[in-house]
């Protein structure tokens, strides 16, 4: 008796967006502007302040740009994420209940 | 028919094809039937479904359905092709922008999705409505919406175990929540759900909620429509002010006593908006508004503290739906995702054409 094979096929799909991986990091933060992007939940902008305020304590940063993309479940919109990328060197993204 | 585009896989026999979607985590935790290229063909064939024929996008990832990937997870699942119908226009509604698929299936809230089926195909698939309806037994219930779950796994890669579905406590409709309404105990006059969400009477539809789990209660003793409703509307109370849509399932012991007093179905909706509410003060001392919802919902007004407050936005909120098997006064609400805020209710009607 020959044994039975079965042939099955693949069930996914691949995303046809590119998923891209980690930006460069900077070598330091010295002189740099940080973004602080909250996404209106209520504890979003409490942490991003604190993790602010550590960061210019241990580093030399030029300051913060705070911005609120809006409605948490959601993506920010391109033109709202390009023009947030225009104002500063990094960014920090927060998601707080 | 063009061919199908999907990579195959050879193996031994059929008890390997199960253990291999296992291990590739394209399962969803139970064991699925293998989908051979002759069974989705067939499926297709069957459904009169071209393999490349786009059913839905998920917009946020850009994640295509295709419908061969729709028969593929559909067979996984254990429906038969008869159901594909079913599948293509629940795929069509939950990637409806305004459902927000993306949100609710990564959402820490941990919504499922429930399918409730109306018109003439429930009969004809055997879709449960009545006895036990969101219970196990039925196939066509279990893996119609089985289907829907594997298609979020493997084709919009939101699985448990790689981190993209960020459930805090999940919820067990996310294995499969598919139920058919009791079309046959509305009250006297009541159209059914799909008919009152816009779609022709005589047709079949599947309306999509994302939805959270459902509280229970038993009311054997109020034998008046107010009396019921202010059973549910003690269930309403801890979801928070300012729902803006909530599914009411009701059973047919207490749709019966809706068509004794020969109640209308706008009237469930307007009769809790006008009477399920609290004043200000009294939302606060329950401690709601509570998260998001005071964001996003009704704002209690600091000044007039006496006013009351409606725990639904509109009369329309209320989404009544009747459910179950005869005897036993026990009826439901289910909240859906964000009290309605950020993700809507979707029906499609199902296309039947060949």
């Amino acid at each position: 008796m020959t044994q039975e094979t079965i042939r099955v096929l693949d069930p996914t799909a691949p995303l046809s967006i590119a998923t891209d991986g980690m930006a460069d990091r900077p070598e330091s933060l010295a002189g740099m502007r940080v973004g602080l992007m909250r996404n209106s939940k209520m504890k979003s902008e409490p942490l991003l302040d604190a993790i602010y305020d550590v960061l210019a304590e241990r580093f030399d940063v030029a300051g913060a740009y705070k911005v609120d993309k809006g409605e948490a479940s959601r993506p920010a919109e391109p033109k709202f994420l390009s023009d947030f990328s225009k104002e500063v060197d990094v960014a920090l993204l927060a998601n707080g209940d | 028919m063009t061919r199908l585009t999907s990579n195959s896989i050879e193996l031994p026999g059929v008890l390997e094809a199960i253990e291999t979607y296992f291990e590739n985590g394209w399962s969803d935790g139970l064991p699925v039937v293998p989908p051979t290229p002759e069974a989705v063909t067939a499926t297709l064939e069957a459904a009169n479904l071209r393999p490349d024929a786009i059913l839905g996008i998920e917009p946020v990832k850009s994640a295509v359905i295709t419908a061969e990937k729709a028969a593929i997870n559909a067979i996984m699942a254990g429906c038969k092709p008869e159901y594909m119908p079913v599948v293509v226009a629940a795929i069509g509604a939950i990637t409806q922008p305004e459902f927000n698929l993306h949100g609710i299936t990564v959402s820490t809230m941990g919504a499922a999705i429930l399918l409730v089926v109306n018109g003439p195909i429930t009969e004809e698939l055997g879709i449960n409505s009545k006895t036990s309806a969101f219970g196990p037994g039925y196939r066509a219930n279990a893996t119609i919406g089985r289907a829907i779950r594997l298609l979020i796994i493997n084709v919009l890669g939101t699985r448990t175990d790689d981190g993209l579905d960020k459930a805090t406590l999940g919820h067990p409709g996310k294995y499969s929540w598919c139920i058919a309404e009791n079309e046959d105990d509305l009250p006297y006059g009541w159209t059914p759900m799909h008919v009152t969400r816009g779609v022709e009477e005589g047709k079949s539809a599947v309306t999509v909620f994302p939805g959270l789990s459902a509280t229970q209660f038993g009311e054997h003793e109020a034998n008046t429509p107010e009396g019921i409703l202010d059973a549910f509307a003690q269930r309403l109370y801890p979801l928070g002010p300012g729902l803006d849509e909530v599914a009411i399932i009701i059973s047919p012991e207490h749709a019966a006593y809706l068509e004794k007093a020969r109640w209308q179905k706008e009237q469930v909706g307007n009769y809790l908006f006008e009477n399920a509410r609290k004043t200000a003060s009294e939302w606060t001392a329950m401690g709601l508004p509570s998260g998001a919802q005071q964001e996003n919902n009704t704002k209690l007004d600091a000044i007039e503290r006496d006013r009351p407050i409606s725990v639904l936005s509109s009369p329309e909120s209320a989404i009544p739906i009747v459910v179950g098997g005869a005897g036993g006064g026990w009826s439901a609400v289910i909240p859906t995702w964000s009290n309605g805020s950020r993700a809507k209710i979707v029906t499609r009607a199902i296309n039947l054409s060949k």
